[in-house]
């Protein structure tokens, strides 16, 4: 018999780490954006 | 030892003829509808050589051995015969010695009225049957279970693949509007309900687990996926998520269709997307690999080798490695872990109820992914000022970078004027991304 809990912690916790991580992602690559401009600047200078 | 000339008719059965009709579809995919050819071709001909009886090229050699001491009373099956999963080898007078596998008798080491210990080898056998190497050791002698086993069961091929995949990747849709991320990681809404269905079918955790990754609609990372958890429905799984990659323009319209209106498919998207600089290009793989493998130590081999062959490709000092990756080196790579894969596909283990049911349950794992994907896009539509078409939500199923071609020709049948490719592509390499994720949460909790 599968035991039905450990599925569910299992399907909605693997489903909320992954977009969870995307997530943070998103907001890292949108950071990186801002740091590259900056150091183009600063190269730029 | 087996006879001076054997012909593989004697062993010939209904179940190999199928399979190479079978083989004989996929070759006939691959050539005449020229469906995932790089894949299906090799695979359908594995498919054909491992079927054609006593071949070898998939056998692995594993020793029987007596659990208890006695006395050998009878040989129950010969050298050179086969014999069915758990079927009786030796009888000895404590006992019958089964073998725990499916294959032929290669040689057998007792004589009747021999006594036996505990633990002393009684028969060698061959067996073209994946098995769990804790309880059932077998060592590969067959040239495709050489490459099986330490091509994919030693967690090589599925990697390098991905480095290969990194370097033929651009991820410069996603970069420059990254909240496509998101449609991604929606998109492995398919994987985890098919992996909860699987479940309810009787399947095991990890059987289900290496089902739901079918709906990452990434080969590699579902081979590397069930390499590791189930290695014995390895065959039925890589050939439902590769043939699902190249069915992606027949299962992704109705589901688009089904979850959107006329009026939604036809929403126009500007053509352009804003420039990304080469810095961000090369911090992008960088900064992914942290972050993930902090959080997902277990994606380490998939991420890792995507985004180094990512880097590869964006630095712009190693254009050898980077052009090597992209052209001979996946082929290499390609031609290897697909004979492995087709390698798998002997009647007995792939002519079973349960292969049908991964088929089914894999096609479910690619719509649900596909609709999370689209019902995401229509709900970030609530709040965005600058609507996005909720089509591209559906090439949140990675299948690089057909789904997003799907919804290019989606967009141009609804609205001439749109171009929908390089905004699909965001989400379509995010699902990559997402994919190699979820594979790595299952092997977390489960491997």
């Amino acid at each position: 018999m599968v035991d039905m809990g450990l599925a569910v912690k299992i399907a909605a916790g693997g489903f909320g780490v992954v977009f969870f991580l995307l997530t943070i992602l998103w907001i890292t690559i949108g950071l990186t954006r801002v740091v590259a401009e900056k150091i183009t600047k600063i190269m730029n200078k | 030892m087996f006879g001076l000339l054997e012909s593989g008719f004697q062993f010939f059965t209904w179940g190999n003829a199928l399979m190479l009709i079978i083989g004989a579809v996929l070759i006939y995919l691959a050539i005449g509808r020229k469906m995932e050819p790089l894949l299906l071709l090799p695979i359908g001909f594995a498919i054909m050589l491992v079927n054609l009886p006593i071949g070898g090229l998939m056998d692995y050699e594993h020793e029987i051995k007596a659990k208890k001491s006695g006395i050998v009373s009878r040989i129950s099956v010969e050298e050179g015969r086969v014999f069915d999963k758990d079927a009786t080898i030796v009888q000895a007078d404590t006992g019958a010695i089964a073998a725990p596998v499916f294959g032929r008798v290669k040689e057998i080491k007792v004589k009747p009225g021999q006594q036996v210990e505990a633990g002393d080898v009684i028969a060698v056998v061959l067996t073209p049957q994946q098995t769990n190497q804790a309880e059932i050791p077998t060592k590969p002698i067959g040239l495709l279970a050489i490459f099986f086993s330490f091509g994919i069961m030693w967690q090589i091929l599925p990697p390098l693949i991905f480095l290969c995949l990194g370097a033929l990747t651009d991820f410069g849709p996603m970069l420059a509007n990254p909240k496509t991320l998101l449609l991604g990681a929606a998109a492995q809404f398919g994987v985890y309900f098919a992996f909860f269905l699987s479940l309810l079918f009787g399947f095991s955790f990890n059987e289900a687990a290496s089902i739901g990754i079918i709906g990452g609609a990434e080969g590699p990372t579902t081979i590397y996926v069930t390499a590791q958890l189930a290695p014995h429905i390895i065959g039925a799984t890589a050939v439902a998520c590769y043939s699902y990659m190249a069915l992606v323009p027949l299962i992704l319209p109705p589901v688009i269709k089904l979850l959107t209106t006329k009026k939604e498919r036809a929403i126009y998207m500007k053509p352009t997307l804003r420039p990304v600089s080469k810095l961000e290009k090369i911090l992008f793989p960088l900064v992914t690999t942290v972050i993930v493998i902090l959080f997902v130590p277990a994606s380490a081999p998939l991420i890792g080798c995507l985004m180094l062959g990512n880097l590869f490709r964006e630095s712009g000092v190693v254009e050898r490695l980077s052009s090597t990756a992209q052209t001979v080196f996946i082929d290499v790579m390609t031609i290897i872990l697909t004979l492995a894969i087709g390698g798998t596909m002997v009647a007995e283990n792939f002519l079973q109820v349960k292969t049908l049911l991964i088929l089914v349950l894999g096609v479910v794992s690619f719509a649900s992914a596909a609709a999370a994907g689209v019902v995401l896009a229509k709900i970030m539509n609530l709040f965005l000022k600058e609507k996005i078409n909720p089509m591209i939500g559906g090439a949140g199923v990675s299948a690089v970078p057909m789904s997003a071609r799907v919804v290019q020709v989606m967009g141009q049948q609804e609205n001439k004027r749109n171009f929908l490719l390089m905004h699909a592509m965001g989400p379509n390499v995010a699902g990559a991304i997402g994919a190699a994720i979820a594979g790595g949460v299952f092997i977390g909790i489960l491997g």
